[in-house]
């Protein structure tokens, strides 16, 4: 394998033939399509197989809590919007524990680039069913199989509003390479829910079970500003997977909703001590306030 | 002796109680008065039994009173409440339409009636206002530009209005007797009526906090409302999280990315936190958390005050860190109080803490000391300019101090990593005992230097046989009970805790040593005594506790205190 700008040397944790290897080379594959520098990314990510992405790469990281990678983005994000903020998420991470800031970045329309490891599995605890398991699916802590339906995490990106909603599979380097270019061209929220086989703790969705039921939403001439076609392929029931771009439409990121990011980012203003005496002078003689 | 007296005004939720009281304060403060008002209500919006609280001074207050010598009862329940409160000259202006008086003490004022007569209901508040104002010794003048300066943005009808009734209730008021008379000509200051709340807010503002992630809970959103205030004229973004995680999450997200970062929320918030927290600690990254207590657990009591997280807040989270508690106790000392965290959550790259409670963050007072912005703006993020090979920042070098040299992410080759997992000096995880262990010590090696940043609590009559020891927003109520039991020749002293985690307890130990101590707290199992007993082994004699969600009144102390000493 030839070298690039973004490889380090830490000895890699992930089990041989883990899913997670192509979409780390997917990743560097689409920085350097992307002419990006290991000093213009930040990766943030919180905890599992997937959360451990950062450390396996060149670039700034912020490495988290189990669940709560997408806050900690939007706090960066947010104190300052020029820097490039791609999250690793795992299922349970981003659609279980961190449920409901997956559902707030979507409504903030965060411009972060979402990428979530999806293999169906709890695998860094060895096995437990996760939010995107199949109903029944046996594991060894669910037993009699899982009781809770699977969580679809693209109809409900779809569903709360989100622009940028692409699916991909580990298995398909190129097309997750192109998915993550786009992705993080998009302005906005944009999330790609990646399917990953974990060799040793999923024994169903193996890559021969996905490589048998994906295909190429390109080579069906979907048209991925319709929403109607968007939301009835997440609902077909032919047990085919489509990969691609599924939907995208514009829309305002946060940043661009706040006066006061219009002209720089949050960090760059300096302490302005002249106006905030100003403020302190309000704030201290509006006599009588007792509010 | 100086003229010293306490206005209770009670009624129903929804009544306009607050209204009175800021009336009230507004004129007495115009005429350089001194006031503290401590606001008692019901987690409701309508019905049930409120009272504000205004204590009038001409001289500085830094404590409220419990014994009205004027009751402005709006309703039965507040006469009911309250009659036995009552100081021994002490008079009730009854909200009835009855011409019989029930007791002499008692002025029946029909405020619905009267207000009718000047045009309208809803004006009563500001009858029972001109009536009490009448009675303290105002002029009418000093009435009529309050409520034109409250009135004036509603129109001339409303402004009218409550002319009219202030002028009615006024006219009543000059019949009553009274003794409780403030001269309205005083020399005018240019000290502020604040509350704790807006004194963090502003404390904030000027420690150059620039996002303040917050989910809503009673206290802690009043600080909330109070910098809101001020978002359009400073660079400050606040926003409302989807709930605490995600706010000390993004804090912290932000604070790594080089703005400092606040949020504020209760102790049931302040759980949901804990996590985050322990993440700033393992990071590194600086935070500045505001736990404006209430009692618990679970709700408890949504609206009340207590004083039950010390512990709590200096343990908060698995393992260990260092982490700066904070526990201010009144307006100005709450401004202070959050500079500092800021400054020092910087320098030393570890969170800090403020305790608050409900009575600090919504009582207002005069406050006469002066707000200034400081020096605790200062970055100690390390220069952009200084140039790394790619790979030769350490984020978390090992240094003497354990203090590394922060970057921000994103502005130089030198690449930023932080991380919550056990981690190189560089930034990866590693699970290296010995990695570990020295990266333990690191981040204890700050410990000893924080201490030395924190204030030692302050000690009044030294060699007094009696301390009285507290914490936080206790101390005006303390500091006043001490003076008043000494003016009773009774040998009391205090000592009070305000920074309070780390401390130096060897020299606390020395100060208490062979001391007979109190403790005055607003908990249940007197969690700073016990605090002091396992650091210095000194065991605390006595405690005045309250856990019932009501703040401490200097008149309770005093009582409990000479129990205690055998007075
Ligand atoms: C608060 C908390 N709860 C539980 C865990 C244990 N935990 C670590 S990773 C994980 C699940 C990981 O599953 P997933 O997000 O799907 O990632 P994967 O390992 O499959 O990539 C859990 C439950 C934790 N670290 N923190
Ligand atoms: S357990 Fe599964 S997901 Fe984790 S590294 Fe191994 S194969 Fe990959
Ligand atoms: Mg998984």
């Amino acid at each position: 394998m030839e070298k690039t700008k973004f490889d380090i040397d830490n000895e890699n944790q992930w089990c041989p033939g883990c899913g997670n290897f192509s979409i780390l080379k997917s990743m560097k594959n689409a920085f350097i399509t992307l002419d990006l520098e290991p000093r213009d990314l930040l990766l943030v990510s919180g905890i599992g197989q997937a959360g451990k992405l950062p450390n396996y790469l060149a670039c700034n990281m912020l490495h988290g809590l189990h669940g709560r990678a997408l806050a900690l983005a939007t706090g960066a994000k947010i104190a300052n919007h020029n820097i490039n903020i791609i999250v690793n998420s795992g299922d349970g991470d981003c659609y279980g524990e961190g449920g409901n800031h997956f559902l707030a970045a979507i409504r903030r329309n965060i411009d972060i680039t979402l990428l979530v490891h999806n293999n169906q599995i709890y695998g860094l605890t060895k096995g437990q069913a996760s939010p995107t398991s199949a109903l029944g699916m046996k594991t060894k802590n669910q037993n009699h199989g899982t009781i809770s339906n699977a969580f679809n995490p693209i109809a409900t990106a779809l569903a709360l509003g989100a622009g940028f909603i692409g699916q991909g599979f580990s298995g398909n380097m190129q097309q997750l390479t192109h998915l993550i270019v786009e992705a993080i061209n998009y302005p906005g929220f944009s999330m790609i829910d990646i399917y990953q086989p974990c060799v040793s703790f999923n024994k169903i969705n193996t890559h021969a079970w996905y490589k048998s039921r994906v295909f190429d939403l390109k080579d069906s001439g979907h048209d991925y500003s319709d929403f109607k076609k968007a939301l009835q392929l997440v609902h077909n029931k032919n047990h085919q997977i489509p990969t691609g771009i599924i939907y995208k439409s514009p829309g305002i990121p946060f940043h661009e909703r706040l006066d006061v990011l219009k002209n720089q980012p949050l960090v760059e203003y300096s302490f302005n001590a002249a106006q905030l005496e100003k403020t302190l002078g309000i704030a201290q003689f509006d006599k009588g306030d007792n509010q | 002796m100086h003229q010293d007296i306490t206005i209770l005004i009670g009624g129903a939720a929804g009544q306009g109680i607050q209204t009175i009281g800021a009336l009230l304060a507004k004129v007495c403060h115009n005429a350089g008065l001194f006031i503290f008002s401590v606001d008692d209500f019901e987690s409701r919006i309508r019905g049930g039994h409120s009272f504000h609280l205004l204590r009038i001074s001409e001289t500085p207050l830094s404590a409220p009173c419990f014994e009205p010598d004027i009751l402005v009862a709006i309703d039965t329940k507040t006469y009911e409440y309250h009659k036995n409160t009552l100081s021994s000259h002490g008079i009730v202006l009854y909200n009835s339409n009855d011409s019989k008086k029930a007791e002499s003490n008692i002025y029946n004022i029909p405020l619905e009636l009267l207000a009718q007569q000047a045009g309208g209901k809803i004006a009563s508040n500001t009858i029972a206002a001109g009536a009490v104002l009448a009675i303290l010794g105002a002029a009418f003048k000093d009435i009529e530009q309050v409520l034109k300066e409250q009135f004036v943005k509603k129109g001339k009808s409303v402004l009218d209005l409550n002319l009219k009734a202030g002028k009615s209730g006024y006219d009543i008021g000059r019949k009553i007797d009274s003794s409780f008379c403030f001269d309205f000509t005083l020399v005018k200051h240019e000290n502020m009526v604040m509350t704790g709340a807006k004194a963090a807010a502003l404390g904030a503002l000027a420690a150059d906090c620039r996002f303040f992630p917050f989910y809503p809970m009673s206290p802690g959103t009043s600080i909330i409302s109070n910098i809101v205030k001020y978002s359009d004229q400073l660079p400050i973004i606040i926003e409302q999280a989807e709930d605490e995680i995600a706010a000390v999450n993004m804090a912290v997200g932000a604070s790594f990315a080089g703005v400092r970062s606040m949020t504020s929320t209760s102790g049931g918030g302040f759980c949901l936190m804990t996590e985050g927290l322990g993440l700033a600690g393992m990071s590194e990254t600086p935070l500045v958390i505001i736990n404006a207590q209430r009692p618990g657990p679970a709700t408890g009591l949504a609206t009340r005050t207590a004083q039950a997280d010390l512990l709590f807040a200096i343990n908060a989270s698995q393992d260990e860190f260092p982490r700066f508690v904070f526990a201010p106790g009144g307006v100005i000392e709450t401004f202070d109080a959050v500079k500092k965290a800021f400054y020092l959550s910087e320098k030393y790259q570890v969170p800090s803490i403020i305790l608050m409670d409900q009575f600090l963050a919504d009582s207002a007072k005069t406050e006469s000391g002066v707000f200034e912005i400081g020096h605790e703006h200062k970055s100690f993020l390390e220069q952009e300019t200084k140039l790394y090979q790619s790979k030769d920042y350490l984020r978390y070098k090992i240094i003497d101090t354990g203090i590394s040299p922060r970057r921000v992410p994103c502005g130089s080759d030198a690449l930023v990593r932080a991380s919550g997992n056990e981690h190189t000096q560089e930034g990866l995880s590693i699970e290296d005992p010995e990695n570990r262990s020295v990266m333990v010590e690191k981040r204890f090696k700050k410990l000893k230097l924080m201490k030395n940043e924190m204030a030692q609590p302050l000690v009044f009559y030294d060699n007094s046989s009696f301390f009285l020891a507290a914490w936080g927003s206790t101390k005006g109520s303390v500091m006043e009970a001490c003076a008043k039991l000494r003016e009773q020749e009774i040998d009391a002293g205090c000592i009070i805790f305000e920074d309070i985690w780390p401390l130096d307890f060897n020299t606390i130990k020395r100060l208490l040593e062979n001391k007979k101590l109190i403790m005055v707290e607003g908990n249940a199992t007197c969690q700073m005594g016990t605090l002091i007993t396992q650091q210095t082994g000194i065991q605390f004699n006595e405690s005045i506790l309250k856990y019932d969600g009501r703040p401490f009144y200097p008149e309770y102390i005093m009582k409990k205190a000479k129990q205690i000493m055998g007075y």
